[in-house]
């Protein structure tokens, strides 16, 4: 047994020794693992003459903890704009030197100035993404079913047609903001007593629902277990690519529901202690080109706050309106504000009840 | 003296039979391997999702042979698997020891506090104090942190072999004028193997697969196995994942099956 | 040099170096996370300071609110039991399958005792996430097992059920997940046993469950305890199982602990759940510990 463990450590030396050659300029980025294009990163390599390297987080607030217990020295993170209010207000972050940033021109004017940052003093939007409805097509047809509607995951006269075929997302913030666009409220609502009724809605519907899913949704609705899932735009159109590449006989759409929806943009920032910050906002300048910004919309389909980056988008993803919404529907739409400890705490509260019940 | 017991043992099984032991036994195994059989199956499956076959590939292969920083996260995670079962175990038997010659509840408790601790609370705690001792984050204190959880699991399984066990042959051996350096390694440290054994090999099962506790310890540029992949959740876990994980079992089964060809000794220690 | 001089110093020997390990690395943070829990949460996460300094006048900020918080509402009682439940029954199924691995195991020959506990622990070098996946696709409303058991039920005429988000689901993974841990300490255990005590009982006239519970019980015993806490605890506090495989009714107490470091971002209360379970834990273990060992010499006796 002993001789085959110091096998193994040989063996493994030869792996690790690549990692001590390396001395050269890196940039560490901390961000969700593909999310951003392989071509991207090889080009901002060539650019910088630099090694970029990446570390992971599977949520947004696992990063957050990280960073607010005081672990990790990262040059870039790529934060939900809640987290960077957050950050923000926690005093974690380094305001950019936009005479670095000579490509800000670019960005939509829709995504800049946004309250969680006035005047993009910290922060530059990366890509977005909607929380919306994505739903089996022919099955929802076959029974009559509209998926512009809140009403799909929440009436339960709707929900008996289907029931037991529907997920919706375990997070306890975009599950009661979606209840609260349900019920006609906005989704920064702190108003307890509306937050309650949120809450029995969501209680009188989730007899009908599967489960609450964050993580399995695309492949259930993919496979065809799943009829109706609550959850991100990006991953519905993965689901509908899935779909179809499988030459499934059903197909897979999504829909903004006419009552609106959470928008979750995420940001660029440079904690204050980044190690390596020229060469961060060497990093957001870059990924602000256009064809740099297109590339991660034309992998994964996010939505793309770079105005000048449409021209190099797929067409047939610029098509799709849940992505690339109209001004109507962008007008519906609304970014989830920072909450405080007092707020979070009933939240909490009230979702713990919702999960029990 | 070992041989007859062996010839006894093989003997037992024999006779006895026992048949329905064995069949029951094999039901286990293929419990444990009908999901790893899905894990392998979809490792050249044709579709980005771990959902259903669509057909046969090597893509992911191919692209798990390109993709040099979930090959380095292997390496790593085996790393510091290895050297974490291996403090573990030595730490772990100490106290096995310990509590099982002394009684010592306080140091039972300890050392089971970290098991029964949920995951994320360790984490936090340990990166806040890493934070106040100014410990650089990185493969280090990731293997610090290991450590500290599987203790109890060697410590556990050390103390089940030893309840029960003969300690005359440990006060013979002191009676025939062994030091209790000789007592242990000769007749001790033998004898508590199997326990050792075990407790080694969860261990290094925890360490390999754990994401919360590295996640929260692991420094810049620190990455291992899960770290990578549980960070595919938003986009999507691909068969890559798969892949690493059929070529990491297909590589330690034929080192060992080489191992034992090579030296029947080596195995048996 | 006297008797009792080594024996002391064995006793250092053997205890000083895991516990001044676990001390600085368990003890200690988890005492700073005890401290905590009376502090109040940051007001966009992490911890509140606990002191302020204003005019040379020093104040305090500590509370009890965390810990009153858990008494104000029985949802975190009746979840601790529920999880306290499925643990148990995750414990129950686990022995009753580790046994017959484990004696099989342990009465191989010896060359091939290794590469069997190897073939134990080998699925569980793969990644935890596509194992999960695996019995995703194998619970699958789809999968072939699903549709065996439907047509099943269908002879009697009952509904069709759906094995996916099923509490099904989660204990088959949670027993999955948790097999080995029972498999190891208790082959540990077994490998030990001398079969000529059951040769010689069978030679006395002893019947095969007269031979089981007097001489293969009470010797696998610490084997299975060890077994039985190593599958028990783990499984108590588990949140990524029932977060994947579960129904709408699948949370179990390690999901609230995940909620409060994680979406809510309230630490101290996310500690007062901790050490609350920790607590409770450790000391069921000791009273099971206490009267499994009263019983023993009891027996012995």
């Amino acid at each position: 047994m002993k001789k085959f463990v110091c096998c193994f450590a040989l063996t493994l030396c030869q792996f690790l020794a690549p990692q001590l050659a390396a001395a050269e300029k890196v940039l560490h980025l901390f961000n969700w693992n593909d999310y951003i294009a392989d071509d991207t990163v090889a080009g901002f390599e060539a650019a910088c003459q630099c090694k970029l390297v990446q570390d992971y987080y599977s949520s947004t607030e696992e990063m957050m903890a990280k960073l607010l217990a005081g672990g990790g020295d990262y040059d870039v993170v790529i934060p939900t704009q809640n987290a960077v209010e957050a950050l923000i207000k926690q005093g974690f972050l380094m305001p950019l030197d936009k005479s670095k940033l000579s490509n800000i021109g670019n960005m939509a004017s829709g995504f800049l100035n946004k309250a969680y940052d006035p005047d993009n003093i910290y922060s530059l939007p990366y890509a977005f993404t909607t929380t919306l409805l994505g739903y089996n097509e022919t099955k929802l047809n076959e029974l009559g079913l509209k998926a512009d509607d809140w009403a799909l995951i929440f009436d339960p006269a709707v929900l008996s047609k289907i029931k037991g075929k529907v997920t919706v997302m375990d997070d306890s913030e975009e599950l009661l903001a979606a209840a609260m666009l349900y019920l006609g409220y906005s989704i920064n609502d702190t108003d307890e007593k509306h937050l309650k009724e949120a809450q029995q809605v969501i209680i009188k519907a989730k007899p009908y629902w599967a489960a609450f899913n964050s993580s399995s949704y695309i492949k259930e609705l993919t496979v065809g277990n799943i009829w109706v899932a609550h959850g991100y735009s990006s991953d519905m159109f993965q689901a509908r690519a899935d779909a179809m590449d499988a030459g499934r006989a059903f197909s897979v759409n999504f829909a903004l529901p006419k009552q609106g929806a959470v928008l979750a943009l995420d940001n660029m920032v440079i904690p204050k202690k980044a190690r390596n910050p020229e060469l961060a906002l060497q990093f957001i300048n870059f990924m602000m080109e256009p064809k740099n910004a297109a590339e991660l919309t034309n992998v994964i389909g996010t939505g793309n706050p770079n105005a000048a980056a449409t021209e190099y988008i797929l067409p047939e993803i610029k098509s799709i309106s849940a992505i690339f919404p109209d001004a109507e529907l962008q007008a519906k739409l609304d970014t989830l504000a920072a909450r405080t400890a007092k707020q979070r705490r009933f939240q909490g509260r009230l979702w713990t009840e919702i999960k029990v019940r | 003296m070992k041989s007859e017991k062996s010839l006894i043992l093989s003997k037992f099984s024999a006779s006895r039979g026992n048949k329905g032991v064995i069949a029951a036994a094999v039901l286990v195994y293929l419990f444990l391997y009908l999901p790893l059989a899905v894990v392998v199956i979809f490792s050249f499956n044709d579709s980005r999702l771990n959902a259903e076959w669509v057909g046969f590939t090597l893509d992911w292969y191919h692209k798990l042979f390109n993709n040099r920083d979930m090959l380095q996260a292997a390496g790593n995670s085996v790393l510091i698997a290895c050297i974490s079962a291996l403090m573990a175990s030595v730490l772990g038997t100490l106290a096995g020891m310990a509590i099982h010659r002394f009684r010592q509840k306080w140091l039972s408790a300890l050392v089971l506090g970290p098991v029964a601790m949920p995951d994320i609370l360790i984490g936090v705690s340990l990166l806040l104090m890493f934070m106040l001792l100014n410990v650089t984050l990185g493969t280090v204190s990731i293997i610090l942190a290991h450590v500290s959880f599987c203790i109890g699991f060697v410590a556990l399984a050390v103390q089940a072999r030893m309840a029960g066990m003969d300690d005359s042959l440990i006060e013979a051996a002191r009676d025939l004028g062994a030091s209790p350096w000789q007592s242990f390694r000769l007749i001790t440290l033998p004898l508590l193997l199997p326990g050792i054994i075990a407790g080694g090999l969860m261990a290094f099962t925890l360490s390999i697969d754990d994401f919360v506790i590295t996640f929260f310890t692991a420094g810049v540029g620190s990455s291992t196995l899960p770290l990578e992949i549980y960070s595919m959740v938003k986009i999507a876990v691909t068969p890559e994942v798969n892949a690493v994980s059929t070529l990491l079992m297909l590589l330690t089964l034929v080192l060992i099956l080489a191992i034992s060809r090579i030296s029947p000794q080596a195995l048996r220690n | 040099m006297s008797r009792a001089l080594p024996k002391l110093s064995a006793k250092t020997l053997l205890s000083l170096p895991p516990a001044a390990y676990l001390f600085l690395l368990f003890a200690l943070p988890s005492l700073m996370m005890l401290f905590a829990s009376f502090r109040y949460p940051g007001e966009y996460g992490g911890l509140a300071p606990w002191y302020y300094l204003e005019e040379g006048s020093l104040s305090f900020d500590l509370t009890l609110e965390n810990w009153l918080r858990l008494f104000e509402s029985d949802i975190y009682l009746g979840l601790l039991i529920k999880s306290l439940f499925i643990a148990l029954l995750t414990t129950a199924i686990c022995a009753l399958m580790a046994y017959p691995v484990a004696l099989t195991i342990a009465r191989a020959r010896k060359g091939r005792r290794e590469l069997l506990l190897l073939l134990v622990i080998l699925p569980f070098w793969s990644n935890f996430l596509v194992r999960i996946y695996a019995w995703m696709i194998i619970f699958s409303p789809q999968g072939a097992m699903t549709i065996a058991i439907n047509e099943l039920r269908a002879l009697f005429d009952l509904a069709p059920i759906s094995l996916m988000f099923s509490n099904v689901a989660v204990i088959t993974c949670l027993v999955y997940v948790h097999l080995p841990f029972m498999i190891l300490p208790l082959y540990a255990n077994l490998e030990k046993h001398d079969p000529r005590l059951l040769d010689a009982a069978q030679d006395l006239g002893a019947s095969r469950s007269q031979r089981f519970w007097l001489i293969t019980w009470p010797q696998a015993l610490p084997g299975l305890f060890a077994g039985a806490v190593l599958v028990f605890i783990p499984s108590l506090g588990i949140f990524a199982i029932p977060d994947l495989l579960g129904g709408t009714d699948g949370i179990m107490i390690g999901n609230v602990i995940k909620q409060q470091f994680v979406e809510s971002r309230d630490w101290p209360f996310g500690s007062v759940l901790s050490l609350v379970l920790t607590g409770f834990t450790l000391l069921l273990i000791g009273l099971a510990a206490h009267f499994g060992r009263a019983r023993g010499s009891e027996g012995k006796a």
